[in-house]
């Protein structure tokens, strides 16, 4: 073949500038530390504002506000998606990168902790500790240091369906086990489920099951935290009860496969009555799909023992490789102060975790959720907490379809998550 | 897809046996290289259809000169040729720093990691093998094991067939043909979590697709995805619908290279539509048909996002695979040195399905 006209050098100099840019990329993917370094602070935000545009519009003026505020530190605020958020935030840490300031939740501060990976952030918070409600400050604590600053506080409760209650006729919304025990086999007759509930391994035990073991009067962990005390009397009697539902078509076959997603559940669709552990944006989202009427928020659902629902504090928490803490500390301390929390508040529809703040709720069923909001437990932090999460869940699983008693279910859960705590550093 | 070009140029002499790239070997059809016929499989006992026989492609018998000793063949080459070589290397070069970035580099970091007990703060305990030790012994690691395998069971067969099936019904289509060929691949191309999540609504046991059909005929309601035993079936269904245009196109280049001579000698010694499928066009299709095999099972192995879009693992861990195991060892119990060597494990079983695969579909080309 006759050579080309270009020689093999001048051929060679595109692959070769090629070359030095992968390199130079493959540099840029080594080294360095996390955030952004200088008078930067780089921050991590989940779309906790429902609506995109409004997310944006709220998290573009916190940073010019803080920019005001704050001349001379440069803040950026990167928008992450809820969707693989662990895989993501673990990887960033993990090779000592990610960001200066993190929005993160008290099931994530055990084991970020035990990690070495996050900064305390009490100084951030400095003479507003006693502001904030106990219950919040607790939630983020861990071994006596507060990782992460609530900015805000959510709260679940129950969500009924007027017209299927109407269909049973039933005027009053089952709110403890024996009413809701009452009302399955009537609702049965009208053609549609009593309770919702997600089973999958991807939903989280504090929004299903934790909350009718706390109701029952049980615990996850012990008071040492060195053993796991669900599969006590307390829990088989959760468990029971759930079960019996399930078997009984109260709770329909596909919760298996649900995972806390409103609308791609049987409540959604109006084939189920109630759930026991609603947002407020589900609530807002009934209205929309089922009309205004036919919404009821009522108290948290009330056990054998206690009532109790579930709701936690968001919070913002520091990489401890941050290379710009003073940066990171000004913008915790500016996100606490009474103004962004009720702004963030009233832009997210959450509540306040300062006592002196009231966020005033615009939503249809704010008050239904204030008052909830008294009963509103964050959940029990241990650094092994999501690891039993999923050694438990499958049991649960294995208890709804009958492969093992409830009893059996939960030994088998309590023995493997004794084992993994024995393991634990 | 090396392997199916390769179906399609005569075989020649073993690669180990060529020269340098220069090397002119005796072309098809050169003197010195005798046809020797190929018998095709004839069916047992069916005395309707004799052997057919193909003329073989001609064969080297030639071998190349040995390379004088003394020099290199870095020394023996002309400078233009030493120019064009190094243009070679510099062309090939960025993919080659791409690949030992982002390939080689993390899979020693792997092997690396697999050997120690590594916390997200970067700090790290060399623990030798206590990692693998700790596989062997962990219930939950075979428990995924076992379900990879009989995952990899159910979806391989159903895959290939279906490909197979949609290749042979291409090949044999004229009309639309690639209006039909784009429609199959369609599903390849589609999402994996979108394609999930469309059949988690199929397969729903209050108002999915399947049961509101199955209710229409007085049957069901059926959870597909509730039921410990058919939990993984399904997935496999939703999976092979969502990746059998890949194979179908490969199998449709193996049929499209099966010589008409042979299929057409076929037909003159009688055979049916049928029967030249099964002994005529089948055993040449062997090659192909293992390379899809092998591919697909390798792809088996590592199935997590359908699992975990449809199901979470679950029921009762009926559909927790290897990957999905992995994955939350690495990203649930943050056990990063733990979860690299389920990684290495993995990656041991494709190694071992890609020198099956090497050997047998090697053997059967040359």
């Amino acid at each position: 073949m006759k050579p080309p006209t270009t020689s093999g050098s001048s051929r060679a100099a595109v692959p070769l500038l090629l070359l030095c840019l992968a390199v130079l990329a493959a540099a840029g993917c080594g080294g360095g530390a996390a955030g952004s370094g200088g008078n930067g602070v780089t921050v991590w935000m989940y779309p906790v504002i429902m609506d995109p545009k409004a997310n944006a519009a709220y998290w573009d003026g916190v940073e010019k506000g803080f920019e005001r505020a704050h001349p001379g530190t440069d803040l950026r605020i990167e928008q992450q998606p809820w969707v693989n958020r662990d895989q993501k935030l673990a990887t960033a840490l993990g090779g000592g990168k990610g960001p200066d300031v993190v929005l993160l939740g008290p099931d994530q501060i055990p084991q970020y902790q035990a990690n070495g990976v996050l900064r305390p952030v009490d100084r951030a918070l400095g003479k507003a500790r006693a502001a904030f409600r106990p219950t919040a400050l607790a939630a983020m604590t861990q071994d006596g240091e507060l990782y992460a600053a609530p900015i805000y506080h959510t709260v679940t409760s129950t969500l009924y369906n007027r017209r299927l209650l109407a269909k049973a006729g039933i005027k009053e919304p089952p709110a403890t086990w024996a009413a809701l025990k009452a009302a399955a086999p009537r609702l049965k007759r009208a053609g549609v489920a009593t309770l919702d509930y997600s089973a999958s391994g991807e939903a989280s035990l504090n929004m299903s099951f934790y909350p009718l073991l706390w109701q029952a009067g049980g615990r996850v962990f012990d008071e040492s935290g060195k053993k796991t005390a669900f599969g006590g009397p307390e829990g088989v009697e959760a468990l029971t009860f759930l079960v019996r539902l399930y078997r009984e078509g109260a709770v329909p076959r596909s919760a298996l496969t649900n995972a806390n997603l409103f609308t791609d559940q049987a409540l959604g669709r109006q084939q189920v009555a109630m759930g026991y552990t609603n947002t407020p944006a589900d609530a807002a989202l009934a209205a929309q799909a089922w009309g205004k009427g036919n919404v009821i928020v009522g108290p948290a659902l009330a056990g054998p023992r206690k009532r109790v629902g579930f709701g936690m504090p968001g919070g913002l928490g520091i990489n401890a490789a941050s290379r710009n803490t003073a940066g990171a500390e000004k913008f915790v301390a500016y996100m606490m102060a009474p103004a962004q929390i009720a702004s963030l508040g009233r832009a997210g529809g959450f509540f306040s975790p300062r006592t002196d703040v009231t966020v005033p709720g615009t939503g249809a069923h704010a008050k239904e959720y204030e008052a909830a909001l008294a009963y509103a437990f964050p959940g029990e932090p241990h650094r092994a907490a999501r690891q039993v999460q999923a050694l438990l869940a499958p049991e649960i699983q294995a208890a709804l379809t009958g492969e093992k008693s409830p009893r059996e279910a939960l030994a088998a859960a309590a023995e493997a998550g004794d084992a993994l705590l024995a393991r634990q550093r | 897809m090396s392997r199916v070009e390769s179906r399609e140029t005569p075989p020649e002499e073993e690669p180990e046996a060529r020269g340098p790239a220069d090397h002119q070997g005796p072309g098809p059809g050169g003197a010195d290289s005798p046809a020797s016929p190929v018998a095709v499989a004839a069916p047992p006992g069916d005395r309707t259809i004799p052997p057919v026989t193909v003329p073989a492609p001609p064969v080297a018998t030639t071998a190349p000169a040995p390379p004088p000793a003394g020099r290199s063949r870095w020394g023996r080459m002309s400078a233009a040729r030493r120019r064009e070589a190094l243009a070679g290397l510099a062309f090939v070069a960025p993919m080659l720093v791409l690949f030992l970035v982002f390939r080689i580099g993390p899979t020693l970091g792997a092997v690396f990691l697999s050997l120690t007990d590594y916390r997200l703060n970067g700090d790290w305990t060399f623990i030798g093998a206590g990692n693998y030790a700790r596989l062997l012994d962990d219930r939950l690691f075979w428990e995924a094991f076992g379900v990879t395998a009989l995952y990899t069971v159910l979806y391989v067969p159903m895959t290939v067939v279906l490909a197979l099936g949609t290749a042979v019904l291409l090949h044999r289509t004229l009309w639309l043909r690639g209006f039909f060929r784009g429609l199959f691949f369609l599903p390849y191309v589609t999402s994996i979590v979108l394609a999930a999540v469309i059949w988690k609504w199929i397969y729903e046991v209050e108002d999915g697709l399947l049961n509101s059909v199955l209710g229409g005929l007085g049957l069901g309601p059926v959870d597909f995805l509730g039921s410990e035993s058919l939990v993984l079936p399904s997935i496999a269904a939703a999976s092979a619908w969502k990746g059998f245009g890949y194979s179908m196109l490969i199998l449709l280049a193996g049929l499209q290279s099966v010589p008409r001579e042979v299929t057409e000698a076929a037909v003159i010694d009688g055979a049916n539509g049928w029967q030249r499928f099964r002994w005529v066009t089948l055993p040449l299709l062997r090659p192909v048909l293992f390379f899809v095999l092998v591919i697909e099972a390798i792809g088996a192995f590592q199935v997590f996002d359908a699992m975990y879009v449809m199901t979470a693992g679950g029921p009762v861990r009926a559909s927790y695979s290897l990957v999905y195991f992995l994955y939350d060892s690495g990203f649930k119990f943050f056990d990063f040195g733990y979860a690299c060597a389920v990684g290495l494990v993995l990656f041991l079983v494709v190694l071992v399905f890609s020198l099956i695969q090497r050997r047998l579909v090697g053997r059967e080309v040359d």
